[in-house]
């Protein structure tokens, strides 16, 4: 297997890893060649954030062995020889990108580094140029999610491990990141690329690998990797809803949500007049920094603006407080010292008291059971802590959560971001269920199949307005509605933190 | 895997829950095990090295009269720990409380019971004032804290005017009342039986009251998803800034409750009081499990680390290490307390 040591790629044999009475991994074996880019496909909880988490050394195997190249894989190489871009950017959030890229590769032992020291190169490569002395948290996730790339690039890696990299970045981003990786393989370094995306998979990946409960189901090469395959391969039995099926929603529904010239305290979004129909999904679909996340944060009362909001009978603040609102972000939405039944009840802890002051655990726990069958969530039990999960689950439990409180209107950002088809499919039932008894659901959405999967209904944002509304309805397919939105949203730059950069100009 | 979630979702409630998560509770479980059996070690120790006047009956009831202020002090800290801010006025709260009790009774001529609850209203404002910088004005607790404990500090020392003040000697020309000093010295220095420091009973029913608040509680639980989480509560509409109010005041009140017991206790009070009492009263918390980024803590806990400290404090005086090696030998303990407790933490989740 090794007679050429130098170039044999990671060869994983038989890793076992469980988590008390979860097993994630058990006995995977896979193999990447460098010059290939290798996709990992694999539902929710099947363990690729597993694999990922020990090649990059944040946790350790139970047993089974990774090489590269023929060598061990130890913590030591794997800072200098692997990157890892993961599907949250990991930061330093009060450091500038230039200095980011410089952490753990500063010229001096002694002086503070500058931000000029940095990998300029690199930083114009993905277009950050202009941004490279702005802190990190000043920026849009999807300008982060570059610096994580571009950090990546200055390490020179000779692995390249991309886990959801894409999940925050726009179609033209990500086209650009594909060829970003095509060229990493065409240097001869290992490309590996952990995705939910199953048409990017198809599309890009030389070799596919599907893992399912912890161990490499399939592999797929080139004449067999098609979206339908891999899907296939995946679980079966679970499938997304069909837009037909919503096609003859009924007409007239009363209306639920109304805004009127509702404007944002610092004119993210301005003068939005916008219904919703009860039973409705509404998708907002906008770029960051249209306004649309901070619009959804406004009608759940998170974000201050002006004008009027009408929901049901209420109005203002009133009004306001009877929307639930989930993160996009799963570290605000979830309590990590808590277990996953305390998370599921947690919201409407409020109404399971005895006597005053008591919290009926009972009761509670009665809750978040019946929380926890409805949304189908995967775990040993309610007492586990709620970060053991797999990323699709800790998004069920940030929902149900959310709904358990009974609210009159669902706000979500990216409801699916960075989770698996199978749990998407369970999420957008449920969401749809919950709609159909009277409420509705408003989203704030960056990608187009989610809007295509869930929505009735979606209007587009553009420098905080509305600048095109489209019924779900009327196309047949996800590539044809993100065509319309392209259109209807293209025609201006969408942001100006962030003047696109032309692939061209960025290669000069 | 359908047929596996299948299974998960018919599967029944596990009844070994009701203290909320296994792993929390095998946790706990095993840091209660450990502080138990590490007091139990430093006692034999202490009992050895002395030959045997560590565990004479005056002894041990000292050291629990002891650690009755330092559990009183500790668990209105736990609560602000839990929620994920801190607490630095508490020391401060501590001696002006005290002081405000002697001053307003001996000097102003008030009636006991007005001066106390004179001395825990001003500990109730600066609970308040802890709050309000900390949740409204949003300035780190820490800062904020600290500024008030300087700014405690010289209110006692205004008040004050530096001196010591006991109610047996009220100083010349004042002569107090017989039977105000006497319900003042019985709430903390009565003959129980076996010679128990009422201060220990007091602590039992504080104890208790902080172990519904914080494990049985609304409020309590609450309190803890918000030292998880703060942004996360906010999210969920979680009265966050009001929980953080109530924790420092409850937080400030306990530590004027503390002091006019010790005070009622001792007889006398000096400005600087509560000074001693920062760097013990933590230690005692973290040792306890307690987690200064927030969200963890639990009373039995709490009241172990205190008796802890308490150990080390009566021990090391009793073999007259004397106060340099005392504070030496603290801060080594509770850094390998804490030390010790987060290798255990990283070895049960490598697991």
């Amino acid at each position: 297997m090794t007679d050429t040591p130098t170039l044999s790629g990671i060869e994983i044999h038989d890793l076992v890893k469980t988590y008390g009475d979860t097993v994630a991994l058990g006995g995977l074996t896979l193999r990447a060649w460098p010059g290939e880019i290798l996709g990992v496909a694999g539902p929710n909880g099947a363990g690729k954030s597993t694999m990922v988490k020990i090649l990059a050394s944040e946790t350790k195997q139970d047993s089974g062995t990774i090489t590269l190249n023929g060598m061990p894989w130890s913590a030591d190489m794997d800072a200098h020889r692997v990157a890892i871009v993961h599907q949250e950017p990991q930061l330093f959030p009060n450091l500038t990108v230039a200095e980011n890229l410089l952490v753990g590769m500063e010229p001096s032992r002694f002086n503070r580094p500058q931000g000029r020291d940095a990998n300029l190169d690199v930083l114009c490569e993905v277009g950050l140029l202009e941004h490279a002395n702005a802190t990190v948290d000043s920026l849009p996730l999807a300008l982060q999610q570059r610096t994580e790339i571009a950090k990546a690039l200055a390490k020179n890696a000779d692995v390249f491990l991309f886990d959801e990299p894409n999940s925050a970045l726009t179609e033209s981003e990500s086209a650009e990141l594909f060829e970003r990786m095509h060229a990493l393989a065409g240097q001869g370094k290992v490309v590996v690329l952990v995705s939910h995306r199953l048409g990017e998979l198809a599309t890009h990946c030389d070799r596919v690998v599907v893992i399912v409960d912890g161990r490499s189901r399939t592999e797929l090469v080139p004449p067999e990797i098609k979206e339908e395959r891999i899907a296939r391969e995946l679980v079966v039995g679970r499938s997304g809803s069909s837009a037909a099926a919503r096609a003859a929603r009924e007409e007239g529904a009363p209306t639920l949500l109304r805004l009127s010239q509702w404007t944002h305290r610092r004119a993210r979004f301005t003068s939005i007049d916008l219904e919703v129909a009860s039973g409705e999904i509404l998708a907002i679909v906008g770029v960051e920094g249209s306004g649309g996340r901070e619009l959804i944060r406004s009608i759940a009362g998170f974000e201050r603006a002006r004008g009027t909001i009408d929901l049901g009978a209420r109005s203002g603040p009133a009004a306001q407080s009877q929307v639930a609102f989930v993160t996009g972000d799963r570290s605000e939405s979830l309590f990590d010292n808590l277990s996953v039944g305390e998370n599921l009840f947690l919201r409407e802890a409020g109404r399971l008291t005895t006597r005053a002051w008591t919290l009926n655990r009972r009761a509670a726990r009665n809750r978040a059971s019946e929380s926890q069958k409805a949304f189908l969530v995967k775990t040993a039990s309610l007492n586990t802590p709620v970060r053991s999960l797999s990323g699709g689950n800790q998004q069920k439990v940030a929902i149900a959560s959310a709904l358990a409180v009974g609210p009159v209107l669902l706000a979500l950002e990216e409801p699916t971001r960075g989770v698996d088809l199978g749990s998407k499919a369970e999420i957008y039932r449920l969401l749809r269920d919950y709609s159909d008894a009277g409420a509705a659901v408003v989203m704030y959405c960056t990608e187009d199949s989610e809007v295509f999967d869930t929505a009735d209904r979606a209007i587009v944002l553009s420098r905080g307005r509305i600048v095109g509304s489209l019924l779900i309805a009327d196309y047949a397919d996800a590539e044809s509605l993100a065509e319309a939105i392209a259109s209807l949203a293209g025609s201006d730059a969408p942001h100006h933190h962030r003047p696109e950069p032309h692939p061209e100009d960025t290669a000069a | 895997m359908s047929s596996e979630q299948s299974e998960q979702a018919t599967q029944e409630p596990d009844p070994r829950s009701s203290m909320g998560g296994d792993g929390a509770f095998l946790r706990e479980f095993g840091r209660t095990a450990g502080l138990i059996g590490t007091i139990v070690l430093v006692m034999a120790i202490f009992a050895i090295a002395s030959d045997g006047r560590f565990l004479m009956p005056e002894n041990l009831l000292g050291l629990l009269r002891y650690m009755s202020t330092l559990a009183i002090v500790g668990l209105g800290l736990t609560g602000v720990l839990m929620v994920g801010e801190i607490d630095l006025s508490f020391g401060a709260v501590y001696g002006l409380s005290a002081m405000l009790t002697a001053v307003a009774w001996i000097n102003w001529g008030w009636s006991v019971g007005a001066a106390i609850g004179f001395a825990l209203l001003i500990a109730v404002c600066v609970g308040l004032f802890n709050g309000f910088f900390t949740t409204v004005a949003k300035i780190p607790s820490f800062i904020a804290t600290l500024g008030a404990s300087t700014l405690v500090f010289g209110f006692t020392l205004l008040v004050s005017a530096s001196a010591t003040y006991s109610p047996m000697s009220p100083g010349s020309g004042r002569t107090m009342n017989e039977g105000q000093v006497s319900f003042f010295r019985g709430l903390s220095n009565q003959d129980l039986p076996l010679g128990l420091p009422m201060g220990a009973i007091w602590m039992a029913v504080i104890a208790l009251g902080f172990w519904y608040i914080i494990s049985k509680s609304l409020f309590g639980f609450r309190l803890k998803a918000i030292g998880g989480n703060a942004v996360a509560a906010q999210f969920a509409r979680i009265p966050v800034r009001r929980y953080k109010i109530w924790a420092f005041v409850i937080c400030s009140l306990s530590a004027a409750v503390a002091a006019i017991l010790t005070f009622a206790f001792i007889g006398s009070v000096q400005p600087d009081s509560g000074v001693g009492l920062l760097f013990p009263t933590f230690a005692a918390v973290v040792i306890g499990g307690a987690s200064l980024s927030g969200g963890r803590g639990t009373v039995i806990g709490t009241l172990l680390g205190c008796l802890l400290l308490a150990i080390l404090n009566n021990g090391l005086a009793l073999m007259a290490a004397g106060a340099f090696l005392q504070q030496i030998f603290i801060g080594v303990v509770t850094i390998g307390a804490v030390v010790l407790d987060q290798a255990t933490q990283r070895w049960r989740k490598d697991r």
